[in-house]
Parts: C-alpha cells; structure tokens; sequence
C-alpha cells in the first residue's frame, strides 16, 4: 500500500475525531459563559451556539482536509513516522490557539459585560438622591 | 475506472451538496430566533424573511462549490484522487464556515439595529401618554 495513503487513512479521521471533540466541549461549556453575556435569555443562547458549533466544524474540518493535500511524498516507513507525528502535532497546536482565542474572547467579553452593567448603579442613586 | 477526473468530480459533488444543505438547514433553523426578534415578534414575516435567505444561502454556496469544481491537469493514482479532493473539499469546507460566520455576523447587525430601533420609539411613545 502508499505509505502516503496509509498515513492519510490514519491522519484524517483521528484529525476529525479531535477537532469535533475540541468544537463539541466548546459548544457544551460555552453556553454557561454566554447566557451571562446574553442575561440568560436561554433559546437565543442556544441558536448562537449551534451555529457556532457547526462554524467550527465545517472551519476545522476544512482545514484538516485541505493541509492533506499539502504533504511531500513518503519515501519510508521512518519517513511517515516522521510526517505523521509532525503534521498532526500541527494541527493539535492550531487547535490550541484556536481554543485558547476562543476562551480569551468569551473572557473579555465577560469582562465587558460587567463593566458595562455595573456603572448603572450609581447613577441610579445619584438621580434618587435629590 | 479509466478517467479518474471523472470519478473525483463524483465524490466532490455529494459531499459539497450535503455540506451545504447540512450547514444551511442548521444555519436557518436556529436563525428563525434572529428573525422573531428583528420583526417584533410577526410570526409570518420573519419565517419568509428566513426562507428568503435561506434559497440566497443555497444558491450561492451550491453555486460557487461548482465553479471551484474543475480539475485542472491530470491525475495519476488513488494517491492523487484523494490530495485533490481533500484540498477542494477542504477548501470549500472553509469558504462554507467564512460564509456561515458572515450571516451570523448579519443576523448579529440587524438584531441590533432593531433593538435600536425600539429603544429611539419609546420616548416618542411616552409623552404621548403622559
């Protein structure tokens, strides 16, 4: 068999299988952190994060497919060690960042959030002072 | 198989129909929420508004996966058959996820805008009653 096509029958679905598990727990534990962004308003959430979730597929997914068609050809079974680990070790570090950006947004937001939210309090006991 | 072009066309076609229409039924069934809240609520209006969009949807996504469909020059071997296939698949697995953030983005903006729009017409309404 093509050690190139051995390698791609291992690479892609266990490519696949990490990046739909990475989306899956983003669109689970997510949601918390958007219904306070939101105020709770739980069916508005919930289509937000659906769609999301099928954003992250169809963006992951896409790019593991297409840097499949970027590899050198294999020459030996070192050789496919070799470009196996490297290649995946890519994507595992892309889906980190991606992650990590993910997480950072959701943060700032937040954050955001409750700085515009808190401000409200002292102006409404400044106006029901007089 | 002689004419391996051929063969890729029919593996590309399939998937990129199912993507889109996957992608595009998701997209529009949790965008409904988008468009109670942009039409105040009007059942009717919204969910045409909604099927509007979604036909816009899959006419452009259906239309541009076949004019990226081509195949330049030849392919020799399975090796090349799948390169080929996961870059255009992959390819047009991103394009589809740019697009979907695109409409999220859109849904996003008029939400928004609509909100606006109530919170300017209260105080017109108010003085009216007092």
């Amino acid at each position: 068999m093509n050690l190139n096509l051995l390698s791609y029958l291992i690479f892609l679905p266990a490519m696949m299988a990490i990046a739909m598990w990475t989306a899956r727990s983003c669109h689970r534990n997510g949601r918390v952190w958007m219904l306070g962004i939101f105020d709770g308003d739980a069916p508005f959430v919930d289509a937000i994060n659906n769609v999301l979730l099928v954003g992250c597929y169809t963006l992951n997914l896409g790019y593991v497919a297409m840097v499949m068609s970027l590899w050198e050809p294999i020459t030996g079974l070192e050789h496919m060690l070799a470009t196996l680990v490297h290649r995946i070790a890519l994507i595992l570090l892309s889906l980190a960042a991606i992650h990590f950006t993910n997480i950072g947004v959701l943060l700032v937001w937040s954050l955001l959030r409750a700085r515009d939210l808190a401000p409200q309090q002292p102006t409404l006991t400044n106006t029901s002072l007089p | 198989m002689t004419n391996l072009t051929v063969l890729t066309y029919f593996i590309y076609l399939p998937i990129v129909l199912a993507l889109t229409l996957y992608v595009a039924r998701i997209l529009f069934r949790n965008a409904r929420v988008f468009m109670l809240d942009i039409f105040n609520g009007r059942a009717e209006i919204a969910d045409s508004t909604n099927r509007l969009f979604e036909v816009g949807f899959y006419l452009l996504n259906i239309g541009f996966a076949l004019w990226v469909m081509e195949i330049h020059g030849q392919l020799n071997g399975t090796q090349e058959v799948v390169e080929k296939l996961a870059g255009k698949v992959g390819g047009f697995a991103i394009y589809l996820g740019i697009v979907l953030f695109a409409h999220l983005w859109l849904f996003f903006r008029g939400k928004r805008k609509a909100s606006e729009a109530r919170r300017h017409a209260i105080p017109t309404v108010a003085p009216l009653q007092a």
